[in-house]
């Protein structure tokens, strides 16, 4: 996967400005899009390519249990959200519905990475490779049920 | 080997388990409109039925209008919503409790009000509040929609096994009335983090969690996720099987569950917790939140604190509470009790109980909303609402100058026609500040229901341990 950064340095990125409440009655899932993030960053949606990755600090997608962020994210072309640490619903969230890799990486590659970096990101390596500043850095393996999980693609496609 | 309550009741629920992943039977599946329609598109989709219609029960609480039930609905999405999960019930064969149903409420609330909760069964709902739940002793999780559908489908969720984290609040308040639930669970949040709670599932013990009713154990449990935590969980006693007995959808054998629950529903003594926080009681002031996390908190004798003094250090925390210092429109160093409210809501899943308004009505009994303020009371379900009229609470808050609603979120989550404008600074009985929640550029300071009804008189926050409350 390659794509380029847009960073939120930010801690605590909750599901309410990743997709505020009155968007929940949204249907289409490409309507849902046009809202994404539109708590924090008006401009998400303008600026946002397919292929994109978020980058982000601790406790990302905090709050509630609504599926519609990691849609909303994952709509908007988003391919994965690498942040220090993440809220478990949303982590379940992305995996099981396959929208989106939640990608948990370390402080020294949180630091190091840069708004509009371009990156690429091999999850069988574990992988990030930083192709404007040259670096690699490793991201925190899948746990093992999330792994095969997402190796499924998805849940309903996962058989224990 | 000893064992944690929360143990028990998962080595009791796996069906199959393997290299710590579980497939765990689900007792109870909880859904309401927001979270559900995908998962039940999902399953038509794949010609899937509903594996136990009869352990599911579903109920309109989010985005359901507060104002006069008898009209239409104007907001033609919320409608179409409302009538897709009418559709859905009907097609599968689940009990719902709809807008012109007695029991219609908040699912949190209408869980333990019916005797669908139950002591040391697994229930799932796809809301982050489903904790709440586990004031009564059972495994309560929040789920998305995906792991609706798959309950839906199966009856079961896969896990991987958490953690357990023991919370001990030790000794006895001061003042009860006036230091209450929501200002221990504020408390251990602003000490513990959003995050201190990741991965495990709380159980919380001690004299002053005994001391708490049904009403105020949920309040506690309800904001685990606020700590990040998977569930919270209290051990059933006395209360607990008090408050349920003779409810709708208890078994029939309620003696005989009784006595069982009695028995092996506790943690044993020695049993260890991967974690452990210990919280003196006698300290805790009434809270109010200054900032965008339920973290950042304080007493309302505090004042709005210095990034730097709020970050201790931890750069990320201080930019943290820059923002939210400017999102909030505060300055450091003003005393709480000066800052002044546009809005008041009591309401929610986490407050908005019978006795949470029974308290609140102590407050505003005879008294006057200030003119600055606009109120509202918005009672968690409708047999809540009767319950209060009946007692004519209704009267009281009416008389002050209250708005007194219909059943729902509301105000809660800003998805109903109940929001902030951008600006308005709210004191709300809920469990979240976020940027945005009540309303686009709305504020929300996170207090108790008699700290709440205090702002709504006075016009601003005032420290209810002066009050005669008794
Ligand atoms: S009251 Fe608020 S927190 Fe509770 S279920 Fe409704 S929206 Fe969620």
């Amino acid at each position: 996967m390659k794509g380029s950064v847009i960073k939120y340095e930010r801690d605590n990125i909750d599901t309410d400005v990743i997709l505020p409440g009155p968007y929940l009655k949204i249907h289409d899932y490409a309507e849902l899009a046009t809202h994404a993030m539109e708590g924090l960053d008006k401009d998400f949606h303008k600026r946002v390519k397919p292929g994109d990755f978020i980058v982000a600090g601790k406790n990302f997608g905090c709050g509630s249990s609504r599926e519609h962020a990691p849609i909303a994210l994952s709509y908007s072309g988003i391919k994965a959200v690498l942040a220090l640490s993440f809220a478990r619903i949303f982590y379940r969230n992305a995996v099981d519905g396959a929208f989106l890799l939640p990608i948990e990486i370390d402080e020294s590659a949180y630091k190091d990475i840069s708004d509009t970096d371009s990156l690429e990101v091999d999850i069988s390596t574990n992988d990030i490779k930083n192709l404007t500043k040259n670096k690699t850095y490793k991201m925190k393996p899948f746990p093992e049920l999330i792994g095969k999980i997402i190796e499924a693609g998805g849940l309903f496609n996962y058989k224990p | 080997m000893a064992k944690t309550l929360f143990e028990k009741i998962w080595d009791s629920h796996i069906v199959v388990e393997e290299n710590g992943r579980s497939l765990l039977y689900v007792d109870r599946h909880l859904v309401h409109e927001v979270t559900s329609p995908q998962a039940f598109d999902g399953l038509r989709l794949n010609g899937r039925t509903v594996r136990r219609a009869d352990l599911t029960f579903a109920t309109m609480d989010h985005n359901v209008p507060t104002s006069d039930r008898s009209l239409p609905i104007l907001d033609q999405t919320s409608s179409t919503q409302i009538k897709a999960l009418e559709r859905n019930c009907k097609e599968f064969g689940i009990t719902l409790f709809d807008i012109h149903s007695p029991n219609q409420g908040i699912v949190h609330v209408i869980g333990p009000e019916l005797g669908i909760t139950l002591p040391g069964t697994t229930i799932v709902c796809g809301d982050s509040h489903t904790s709440t739940h586990g004031a009564f002793g059972a495994l309560a999780f929040g789920i998305g929609t995906s792991d609706v559908e798959h309950v839906l489908a199966t009856q079961c969720i896969m896990m991987e096994k958490p953690k357990t984290f023991e919370i001990n609040i030790q000794g006895k308040r001061k003042n009860p009335h006036a230091v209450t639930a929501k200002d221990i669970i504020l408390s251990i949040i602003r000490k513990i983090g959003t995050a201190g709670g990741t991965g495990t599932v709380i159980e919380y013990r001690g004299e002053t969690i005994s001391e708490l009713t049904m009403e105020q154990r949920m309040t506690i449990c309800n904001m685990s996720i606020e700590a990040g935590a998977r569930a919270g969980l209290i051990a059933p006693d006395e209360k607990t099987f008090q408050y349920l007995r003779g409810r709708k959808y208890v078994p029939q054998n309620y003696d005989e569950c009784v006595n069982l629950w009695r028995e092996n529903l506790k943690s044993d003594s020695g049993a260890r917790f991967d974690k452990s926080f210990t919280l003196g009681a006698e300290n805790i002031a009434p809270q109010v939140s200054w900032g965008t996390n339920p973290a950042m908190t304080t007493d309302v004798t505090g004042t709005v604190p210095f990034p730097d003094e709020y970050g201790k250090g931890n750069p990320e925390e201080e930019k943290g509470a820059e923002k939210a210092l400017q999102y909030m429109n505060l300055k450091s160093g003003t005393a709480i009790t000066d800052i002044t409210i546009d809005r008041v809501f009591i309401g929610s899943c986490t407050n908005s109980r019978l006795g949470d308004l029974m308290e609140a009505a102590k407050v505003v009994k005879g008294k006057k909303v200030s003119s600055q303020v606009r109120a509202m009371v918005v009672p968690g379900s409708q047999l809540v609402k009767k319950n209060a009229e009946e007692i004519g609470l209704d009267k009281i808050f009416k008389d002050a100058g209250f708005e007194w609603r219909e059943s729902g979120c509301s105000m809660c989550l800003g998805m109903n026609p109940d929001i902030l404008a951008a600006g308005e600074r709210c004191a709300s009985t809920s469990n979240r500040n976020f940027e945005g929640r009540q309303g686009t550029g709305g504020r929300t300071h996170l207090v108790s229901p008699v700290m709440a009804a205090a702002a709504a008189i006075n016009g601003h926050f005032v420290d209810v341990r002066e009050l005669d409350l008794n």
